[in-house]
């Protein structure tokens, strides 16, 4: 239990039921996970993946299916709060606030198979891991994520980020958003140079992030006092900054304010680290070839290997090609009615956040028990993905919103086109604990 | 979200700061108990301390509380910021108020 160094991080949901029951008020009501009835069904549940969806199912499906038999699958032995990275990266947290116990989070009746999908074989039922071992299952969650494509940047390595090279990129993982911190530092202590920010050719996760590491960098550049000597310069493949219209003005009008140039129609090709230049494909033009003193690298993401040779993906010619084939409103896969998503692996707009995890577990559950009991799938995902877009270090704007850039905003009080610091404190001190919760079931 | 959900999100908010909160419950209630117990009672008369400490503390709170979260006074914008932002100051400074108002009476008593 005390694998973590902080007291919170050694906090698990057996403590949390001891805490209710001491008080007599939460063991009772932790019994359910609220709406869904508990089903007796004696099947094979594997779920692919024990990140926040594989996890935040592992959970649910444990208190509402008796009798089931439980598998997960997955080789992570730290589970990672990827919204903090961001946060790691900015050098406002320490990493190891993102980094709990797998272990730690995974109810006592499910199997945990440290192993990974190399293939998906639904017309048997059945998936292959990489050591050759043959799980059977009567019902399939994918919940694998996406894989990150830092090698179609040519030039390109994760090993880079730390080197002094002035390469960074906080999607990589948790050691080498802190090491992106560092190089940021490193940029700033030179008092002068180019810093390159980009967004992938392809869906990413948290579309936020690369924005939010412009302007916490903007932030560490204005507090050095020397903002003037610094040149910031951001690349879209697609013109847009942001899929909502809103934000997409928003962010546009603050980089020019906040003098950030923009080269729009720009994707990242590859990148010579010694002499620390990037070239880049531009739409309709010759490649361009910029000096920087720091990138910020964000990859293209694409649904893993493993799915990808599956029939489990989109085909070429269909929508959101390279990643899972799922109903959006019922996350069932339509070929094999007993193969569901959840996550980032989905080929859905947006929809690439732990806030989308959140509604799309609750869909899921009871998607899955209504199936189990030959019903009509009753719920219905409506889209809901959310991001606090962080405008500065201390302030932020909680952007939530649905399948057509609808805004669905959860707090009536909270305006969601103003920049304000409640928000800034919600994503800082509040989701962390509200992830955790979702990853027990719990909301 | 249900009361459980709505639990579970407190209680691990609460994690890291469960040591400042024993601490602030201790020095709560320490005063309080000693002055109790020599007649204090909260309409009794305090001191310079329970007087000038309560106003300070909320001064300060509004420039110390958002340096406390990484951000800044400037960042405070909107009226949910500042409800906030006054809640929370006039928390401390009651508190503070709920602390040095026995320990005056206690000083009182003993001059
Ligand atoms: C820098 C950054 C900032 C972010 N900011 C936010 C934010 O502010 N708000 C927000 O809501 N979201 C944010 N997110 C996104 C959020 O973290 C993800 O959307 C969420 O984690 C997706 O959950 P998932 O279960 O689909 O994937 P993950 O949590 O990534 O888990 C996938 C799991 O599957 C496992 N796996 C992969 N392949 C296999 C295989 N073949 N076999 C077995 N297991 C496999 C992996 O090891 C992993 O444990 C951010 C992400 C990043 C990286």
């Amino acid at each position: 239990m005390s694998k973590n160094p902080f007291p919170f991080e050694t906090v698990s949901r057996r403590n949390l039921l001891k805490l209710g029951a001491a008080t007599g008020v939460l063991g009772p009501l932790a019994l359910g996970t609220g709406s869904v009835q508990a089903v007796n069904a004696r099947i094979h549940v594997v779920i692919v993946g024990a990140g926040a969806g594989g996890t935040s199912m592992a959970n649910r499906l444990s208190q509402v299916l008796n009798g089931a038999k439980i598998t997960i699958v997955d080789t992570r032995e730290q589970h990672y709060y990827q919204p903090g990275w961001t946060l790691v990266a900015s050098g406002v947290w320490e990493k190891s606030k993102t980094v709990t116990s797998t272990a730690d989070w995974l109810p006592s009746g499910v199997d945990w198979v440290k192993g990974k999908v190399a293939e998906y074989d639904p017309d048997n039922n059945r998936v292959i891991l990489e050591d050759g071992q043959q799980l059977g299952y009567d019902q399939l969650i994918v919940a694998t994520g996406l894989q990150l494509r830092y090698e179609w940047i040519e030039g390109m390595d994760t090993r880079l980020i730390g080197q002094g090279k002035g390469v960074g990129s906080v999607y990589a993982g948790v050691d080498e958003a802190a090491k992106t911190s560092e190089e940021i530092d490193q940029w700033i202590a030179s008092s002068q140079g180019k810093g390159l920010f980009n967004l992938p050719p392809t869906a990413l996760k948290c579309a936020g992030a690369p924005l939010k590491m412009t302007f916490t960098t903007l932030s560490r550049l204005e507090a050095s006092g020397q903002r003037e000597a610094y040149d910031v310069e951001f690349m879209t493949p697609s013109g847009r900054l942001f899929g909502v219209d809103f934000y997409n003005q928003f962010v546009k009008q603050r980089f020019e304010e906040q003098g950030v140039t923009r080269n729009d129609h720009w994707t990242l090709k590859s990148l010579d680290s010694d002499a620390k230049r990037a070239t880049y494909s531009v739409e309709g033009g010759p490649d361009q070839v910029k000096d920087y003193d720091f990138i910020h690298v964000v990859p293209p993401m694409t649904a893993p290997d493993s799915l990808l040779n599956s029939p489990l993906v989109n085909q070429e010619g269909e929508s959101f090609a390279t990643w899972m084939k799922v109903d959006r409103e019922t996350l069932q896969n339509p070929d094999y009615p007993n193969v569901w998503g959840i996550g980032d692996v989905m080929g859905m707009p947006s929809n690439k956040t732990a806030a989308s995890v959140k509604m799309q577990a609750k869909v899921l559950e009871q998607n899955f028990v209504a199936h189990l009991q030959e019903r009509p799938l009753p719920a219905k995902h409506n889209g809901y993905t959310s991001c606090p877009l962080i405008t500065s270090i201390g302030k932020a704007m909680l952007v939530e919103f649905g399948w057509n850039g609808e805004l669905l905003p959860s707090f009536s009080f909270i305006d969601p086109k103003e920049e304000s610091w409640t928000v800034w404190v919600m994503k800082e001190r509040m989701l962390r604990p509200a992830y955790y919760a979702m990853l027990e079931g719990q909301i | 979200m249900t009361i459980t959900g709505t639990l579970t999100v407190l209680w691990y908010s609460a994690q890291p700061w469960l040591w400042l909160i024993a601490l602030m419950v201790v020095l709560f209630l320490v005063p309080q108990v000693i002055a109790r117990l020599k007649g204090y009672h909260f309409s009794a008369k305090g001191g310079k301390g329970s007087k000038y400490f309560p106003p300070l503390i909320f001064i300060l709170s509004i420039f110390l509380v958002p340096l406390h979260t990484d951000s800044t006074l400037a960042y405070v914008n909107t009226w949910v910021d500042w409800i906030a932002l006054l809640g929370a100051s006039f928390g401390l400074a009651l508190y503070a108020w709920l602390v040095f108002h026995p320990i005056c009476y206690l000083r009182n008593h003993k001059a």
